[in-house]
This record gives structure tokens, C-alpha cells and sequence, in this order.
């Protein structure tokens, strides 16, 4: 009778709570978005999965390795206790991730057009507005978000994962599960949060407009580029170095031409390995007692919101820079400024081919997405060196 | 403290979003040096070799036809 008593305590029915069973429907509902919707799936199954895994009352996969007083070692602790802190804690997936995206990027057109850059530069706008609303709402006492929390909510509107994952991680941790899931289900949502946007601020002339062809941009160009811009970073900005190192790193085996095996495996075969264990990791961080506040409530609208001025502000420079350019620029492109590559960069392209059957605005709207991945790295490189402190 | 909130999420606005400008415009005049550089001192030399290349494949691809041609119409020409 003793042992049907013991076995009933640590079922799961006698354990469970309303928490888990919110967070796992949660879980549940991230799964029937990434599996029927298709918002951003191999990010969101394994996210969704994690969750569910993590709030199975008793099952311990979060659990710390516990050790008694002679240090010796009592209980191993759980699964998602290690990839969390081996792989996140550390910030290693994030930058992982950053090489194979780093050896997916191609340089080329922004290469050919390096002003370009300033668009993914005005796309980082709505990271920092976001960063004074979260601020706002703490200081009216509405939500209670410290200036850490803030910068983590405010890099949502950089429409980068590991980016985003990056700083939270460091600045955070508690808000990991909110972060994470806004920012991949907003990027998940670029082609339907953008267009409006870009319509709203943009005349039909103007969307009609067709841009000069890219010049071709030499190998040796594309090979001293990385170089040039870990050099930069490594002078003037040591903060993003970890970013932006790795993500050199990737994009010099991808150029360089005799590391192809290498480059291969980077934007494969590793990128993959490594996608799964983040999104488990960052599922385990989906626990009741730290998503079902309104402060997750807070994160995901003013991450939305982030990611709308961002998007507004890249529009709003190139039509800027459009008055003041020799050639012409079609406005259009600047909302691929938010990185979300390569999906902002298909949506300019899209609304482009709207107005104009005969534009492709594809090529030239890559030169601004990848300067927004350039673009959200510096700004966490700033945002952790300026908020650590506090 | 609720002000010093406020302060420093200013001062993280005012500063990030122009160490992020700051950065990316020293970027594009160093991608413009370095493109001017490259094209000026170390061209390319597989471009032009593949232009150069070019010209004799897109001659021989006629030349070698007339050669047959004209081959064929000595061979005519002999024969008879």
C-alpha cells in the first residue's frame, strides 16, 4: 500500500498545478503555430517541445546537479540543466549560430552599394525606442522592468534570434523564454507585420522606383571584407567582438574558397546540431513561474512595437537618402534594414514586384538585410558594455 | 531612482544609437577605401584573363568552322 501511495505522489497527476498546465498548453500552442502555420518551425518545434519537456512535473529535466557536503556527487541534475548552461549561459549556440549565419551571408551587394549600410543602421532605431518605452512603462509603474530587462526587450526589434538570445542571456536570463519566443514569432510574422508599414509610408511613384544594377564585386573584395570588419570592430567596439568575431569567422570560410568542407559544415550540418539543443534549451527557460506574468504580456508588445519602428525607420532613411543620392533608391528596401534575413529582404522585393512587375528590388534589398545583421550586433555590443554595469 | 531609470534609458538611446550610426558610417568609407584599393592596385587577374580568354574561345568557335569549311571545298576542289 505504501509503495501505490509513494507511486501516486510522483505521478504526474498528483504534482501538477495550473502553472504547468498553461505553461504546457503553451507548449502546445507554440507547436500548432511552428507545425501547422509554419511560423519559423525549426526554431518554434524544438522551443514548443522544450517547453512541454521542462513542465513535466517530477521529471527533473531542469534539476541541479546536487552534491553533499563531502562533495560528493548526490543527483546528476537533469537534461536541460546542461544545455542550458553549457550552451546558453556561456553564450555559445547564439554565437555558434552567428558562424553558420556568418558563412550563409553573401556580402556582394553590400559590397557594390555600401550605403546601403546606413539603412540597416536606421533599422536599429526601433531597438533603442523600444528600450525608453520598456524604460516608460517601468518609471509610470505599470510593469517592473530594470534597465538590464529593458535592453533585452528593446534587441526584439533587431529581428536577430541569436542576436537577441545573445543579450538576454547576459543581461536577463530570467526574460530568455519571453525574448526568444517574441523574437522568432515576430520574424516568423515579417511578411505580415511589414507590408502595411511600408505601404503607409510609401507613395506608389515611389515603389515604382527601379534602381541602378549592382556592379560585380570582385573575390579579393569579399575576402578582405571580414577581416576589415573584425578589425574595426576589434579597435573600436571589443563588446560586439564576440558577435561579429564569429560571424566574420564563418563568412572568411565561406569566401576564402579553400575551406569549403569547413564552410560546409558550418551552414549545415553544425547550424542544425546546434538550432535544436538552443531551442531546447530556451524552452526549458518556459517555466510558470517566469512567463505567466504580465511582464510576458509587456515583452511581446513592446517587442512588436520594436520591431514596427524599426521597420518604419529604415523606410523613412531610404526615402531620405533617396532625395539626396545621385542614384535613385527605392524606399522600398529599407525595411529590410531589420535583419530577418533573407525573409524583410523577400518582402521588399515582393512589394517592389506590387508596383512595378518588372523590379526586382531582390539583390539591392540584401545589401541593407545583411547590414542589419552588422547593425543589431554593434547595437547589443553597445547595450552590453553600457547595462552590465548596472 | 524611478528618474535615474529614466536617465539611463536615455543615455543607452542616446549613446547606442549613435555608436551604431557612428560605427556603420565609418564602415561604409572603409568598404569604399578598401573597393578603391583593391580595383586600383590588386585587380582581379582572373577577370581579365577570363575576358581574354573569352575572345579566343568566341573566335575559335567560328574559326575552326570556316577552317572546315574551307578545308572541304579544297578537298572539293582537289579531288576533282
Amino acid at each position: 500500500m505504501e509503495q501505490i501511495l509513494k507511486l501516486w505522489t510522483e505521478s504526474g497527476l498528483a504534482q501538477v498545478d495550473a502553472g504547468t498546465v498553461v505553461m504546457m498548453a503553451v507548449g502546445f500552442t507554440l507547436l500548432f503555430l511552428a507545425i501547422r502555420k509554419g511560423f519559423e518551425p525549426l526554431l518554434l518545434v524544438p522551443i514548443g517541445f522544450g517547453t512541454i519537456l521542462v513542465n513535466i512535473p517530477g521529471a527533473g529535466f531542469e534539476a541541479a546537479p546536487i552534491y553533499d557536503a563531502m562533495g560528493h556527487l548526490e543527483s546528476p541534475g537533469g537534461l536541460m540543466y546542461y544545455i542550458y548552461n553549457v550552451g546558453i549561459a556561456s553564450g555559445m549556440f547564439p554565437l555558434i549560430i552567428f558562424m553558420g549565419v556568418g558563412a550563409m551571408t553573401d556580402f556582394g551587394p553590400l559590397l557594390a552599394n555600401p550605403k546601403t549600410l546606413l539603412l540597416g543602421a536606421a533599422a536599429q532605431v526601433g531597438i533603442f525606442v523600444t528600450v525608453m518605452g520598456a524604460v516608460g512603462l517601468s518609471s509610470l509603474g505599470i510593469l517592473d522592468f530594470s534597465i538590464r530587462d529593458a535592453a533585452s526587450i528593446g534587441i526584439i526589434g533587431g529581428a536577430d534570434g541569436p542576436t537577441a538570445i545573445f543579450v538576454t542571456s547576459k543581461l536577463a536570463p530570467d526574460l530568455l523564454g519571453a525574448v526568444a519566443v517574441a523574437a522568432y514569432s515576430y520574424m516568423a510574422l515579417v511578411p505580415i507585420i511589414q507590408p502595411p508599414i511600408m505601404r503607409a509610408l510609401t507613395t506608389e511613384a515611389e515603389r515604382k522606383i527601379e534602381m541602378v544594377q549592382l556592379r560585380p564585386v570582385s573575390t579579393r573584395e569579399k575576402i578582405v571584407f571580414p577581416m576589415m570588419l573584425l578589425g574595426l570592430v576589434a579597435m573600436l567596439l571589443p563588446s560586439a567582438a564576440p558577435l561579429l568575431g564569429m560571424f566574420c569567422f564563418g563568412n572568411l570560410m565561406r569566401e576564402c574558397g579553400v575551406v569549403d568542407r569547413l564552410s560546409d559544415t558550418t551552414q549545415n550540418a553544425l547550424i542544425n546540431i546546434v538550432t535544436i539543443f538552443l531551442g531546447l534549451a530556451v524552452g526549458s527557460k518556459m517555466s510558470a513561474d517566469k512567463f505567466l506574468n504580465w511582464e510576458t504580456l509587456g515583452i511581446l508588445s513592446l517587442g512588436a512595437l520594436a520591431f514596427c519602428i524599426g521597420t518604419a525607420a529604415g523606410v523613412l532613411m531610404a526615402k531620405l537618402m533617396n532625395r539626396f543620392s545621385e542614384t535613385p533608391i527605392n524606399p522600398l528596401i529599407g525595411s529590410a534594414g531589420v535583419s530577418a534575413v533573407p525573409m524583410a529582404a523577400r518582402v521588399s522585393n515582393k512589394i517592389g514586384l506590387e508596383a512595378n512587375p518588372q523590379n526586382f528590388l531582390l539583390m539591392h534589398a540584401m545589401g541593407p538585410n545583411v547590414a542589419g545583421v552588422i547593425g543589431s550586433a554593434v547595437a547589443a555590443g553597445v547595450m552590453i558594455s553600457m547595462v552590465s554595469g548596472f | 531612482m524611478e528618474v535615474d531609470l529614466f536617465q539611463q534609458g536615455v543615455d543607452l538611446m542616446l549613446y547606442g544609437m549613435g555608436t551604431v550610426f557612428a560605427f556603420l558610417i565609418l564602415l561604409v568609407g572603409a568598404i569604399h577605401l578598401m573597393s578603391l584599393i583593391i580595383t586600383r592596385f590588386f585587380p582581379e587577374p582572373v577577370q581579365p584573363e577570363a575576358v581574354v580568354r573569352m575572345a579566343p574561345a568566341a573566335a575559335a568557335v567560328v574559326e575552326p568552322r570556316l577552317q572546315a569549311v574551307i578545308q572541304a571545298a579544297i578537298d572539293k576542289h582537289r579531288g576533282k
